[in-house]
């Protein structure tokens, strides 16, 4: 049994990667399950064993793939407190938050090999949940889109605007009325607990939808 | 306590928002598949007559199918509104049973495989001990036989060449734990299960071919993989044979699978399609153990080249020819072929076609092309053929796909908001 502190960067960057990586699938996961992009752009593709819907518009998969790229270092230095997915609707008000809370204790204790098969178990978990979160949640008006924001802890964004890590892919402080929703519905919708983070994910619904 | 497992259900339902398939509860509730069937149906009989919150239900339909003179057995999942439809256009029902009940309207059925993954992975070594599939002699390998090498094949084998035959050897020489490994310990099963459900993927090695699954968007039949990896050894031995690497084998796999691979590449990009409808070669016959030993032979002796996606049936009579008729010529080749060269392989290679069809649109194809590569050249020439036939046959399908997908393409363009750019713009951007 291993015990890792946060100064080891490599396995911060494991971390990272795994957590960014999820955080891609279910990007895609919701934007198809919430109905913000047409179906027919989705195709099935497998992740964790299991078939996910992934998006093929190659604009819309860079620019999650930027954003996520800017999210990691965030995430490796543990400041990342939260990371929303917001749906807007036309008027550019927020109708529905996703957020993942992410945590990651201070010391990391590998125990055994089947570490990571456990945590893709809980992904898959949490993949489910989103796919079935229709249930709960009210039908979005037509004509959403979408955004990603990132809470993070202390000042840390300070670093971020002086290094810009993508050319011409900047991150802006957002605005009061992206992050605070009016009368918001609180469903949550799966946790989950492991060595290397803890994870919870819920919804935040605005009650009237359109 | 007969009344127990509706409020068992309930709970699972609407409480914890969980699908709840019949698999699954027979595994919570260590209750025999059919027993958890009934559950399900007494369920929702219940509660739709008690009118209380919308239930959703996905439904098992199996029967015998014909289509243009080929007869096969289909075995479909369905939703609830599709049932009568789906059972109209069979010729003979054999069985339809309630698969799943849950709140959501599911937009596909991926999400029914993830459901039952943990259920059955951590019931393994047991996981027909519910089931009404039952076989006594079919019992997993020793690491003694799996390391042994397979023998060579007969010649009848080549009327069983389909990719449907040769899965179940494929999973039962590496074990069953093979298919559910984390770490790729299997560069088989990865590769195979990559061609079945991601056709990102470009480079299958050339072991691939010989151990395709039927090329459906279908990660079911990974499923029902397991049940049918439990069968007597004699089939076991017959179809471990089959899938000898010789030479000529190969380009026979390759061409009839190749025809499946468009399949299945059609039928992934019809999602727009909302009938989740798929089709399995194997025999889903729970309530049929007596019949199970003749269709097995059947199956091996008869080959059925068909059995594709409702949604492709118009194109796949025309491939069917196509790829008899590659067989033939493939076969003759490669006769000679042998005598020269001692290591050709074939490879079938994802490969993208970009054009502008006469909408003004660019189109994206992803077709699997039949490549052969080896160190020398010079075999280049017969296998062009193949892919020209490929592409010609698929142009008149993806002709179809590709203005349903302008069609919804225009409309997604009068909603989308100007704060990210245009879906559009992909497709008109020159």
């Amino acid at each position: 049994m291993t015990t890792i502190t946060r100064q080891d960067l490599n396995f911060g960057q494991v971390v990272a990667d795994i957590l960014c990586e999820f955080l891609e699938v279910a990007i895609h996961l919701i934007l198809y399950v919430r109905e913000v992009y047409p179906s027919g752009i989705f195709q099935k593709r497998k992740k964790y064993n299991v078939p996910v819907q992934m998006s093929c518009h190659p604009e819309l998969n860079q620019y999650i793939q930027d954003t996520l790229h800017c999210v990691k270092p965030l995430i490796e230095k543990n400041d990342a407190e939260k990371v929303v997915v917001v749906i807007t609707d036309k008027e550019h008000r927020p109708v529905e938050r996703f957020v993942f809370e992410i945590s990651q204790p201070p010391l990391l204790s590998i125990s055994s090999d089947t570490l990571l098969s456990h945590v893709e178990q809980l992904l898959r978990a949490f993949l489910l949940k989103i796919s079935v979160c229709d249930a709960v949640l009210i039908n979005n008006p037509p004509g959403c889109s979408f955004t990603v924001l990132v809470h993070t802890r202390d000042a840390a964004t300070r670093n971020m605007e002086k290094v810009q890590v993508i050319k011409d892919f900047p991150w802006i402080v957002a605005d009061e009325q992206e992050v605070h929703m009016q009368e918001p519905r609180l469903i949550p919708l799966k946790t989950m607990t492991s060595d290397i983070v803890k994870m919870q994910l819920y919804v935040e619904e605005r009650a009237q939808k359109s | 306590m007969d009344e127990l497992y509706l409020d068992n259900i309930d709970e699972y339902v609407h409480d914890h928002n969980k699908i709840v398939t019949y698999k699954w509860l027979s595994v919570t509730l260590g209750v025999h598949v059919n027993t958890a069937k009934q559950m399900l149906y007494h369920y929702l009989d219940h509660k739709r007559k008690e009118s209380s919150a919308p239930l959703h239900a996905t439904y098992l339909v199996s029967g015998r199918f014909e289509d243009n003179g080929q007869t096969s057995h289909r075995v479909s999942l369905v939703r609830e509104d599709q049932v009568e439809d789906v059972k109209s256009k069979m010729s003979l029902i054999a069985s339809v049973h309630v698969y799943s009940v849950q709140k959501a309207l599911l937009k596909d059925s991926s999400t029914l495989y993830s459901v039952d993954y943990d259920a059955v992975k951590d019931n393994l070594k047991n996981c027909s001990r519910y089931s009404a599939i039952r076989c006594a002699s079919a019992v997993p390998m020793s690491s003694v036989e799996m390391q042994r090498p397979p023998s060579p094949e007969p010649e009848s084998k080549k009327s069983s060449m389909n990719g449907e035959a040769q899965k179940p050897s494929t999973k039962s020489q590496k074990g069953i734990m093979g298919m559910f490994a984390n770490k790729p310990t299997s560069k088989t099963q990865d590769s195979s299960k990559e061609i079945k459900l991601g056709p990102k993927d470009d480079t299958p090695e050339a072991d691939a071919t010989k151990s395709k699954p039927a090329g459906k968007a279908n990660p079911m039949s990974n499923f029902f993989g397991t049940q049918l990896s439990k069968k007597p050894d004699k089939t076991i031995k017959v179809e471990e044979a089959a899938q000898s690497p010789t030479a000529e084998q190969k380009p026979q796999t390759s061409s009839q699978p190749e025809e499946k691979q468009e399949a299945a590449v059609e039928t992934q990009k019809d999602t727009k399609k909302d009938s989740r409808s798929k089709t399995k070669r194997i025999q889903d016959s729970d309530s049929e153990e007596e019949k199970m030993e003749k269709k097995k032979r059947r199956r091996i002796k008869k080959p059925e080249p068909d059995s594709s996606d409702e949604d492709v049936i118009p194109d796949s009579p025309q491939q069917v020819e196509t790829s008899l008729k590659k067989t033939a010529k493939t076969v003759s080749y490669s006769q000679q072929v042998h005598s020269e060269i001692k290591t050709r392989k074939r490879r079938r290679v994802l490969k993208h076609h970009t054009f502008q069809d006469e909408e003004g649109c660019i189109v994206t194809e992803k077709v699997y092309e039949s490549e052969s590569y080896s160190e020398t050249e010079d075999d280049a020439q017969p296998t062009k053929q193949a892919p020209k036939d490929v592409g010609a046959a698929k142009l008149p399908a993806s002709q179809k796909d590709d203005e349903k997908k302008s069609q919804k393409k225009a409309s997604a363009n009068a909603n989308k908001g100007s704060k990210q750019a245009s879906i559009m713009g992909f497709f008109q951007k020159k």
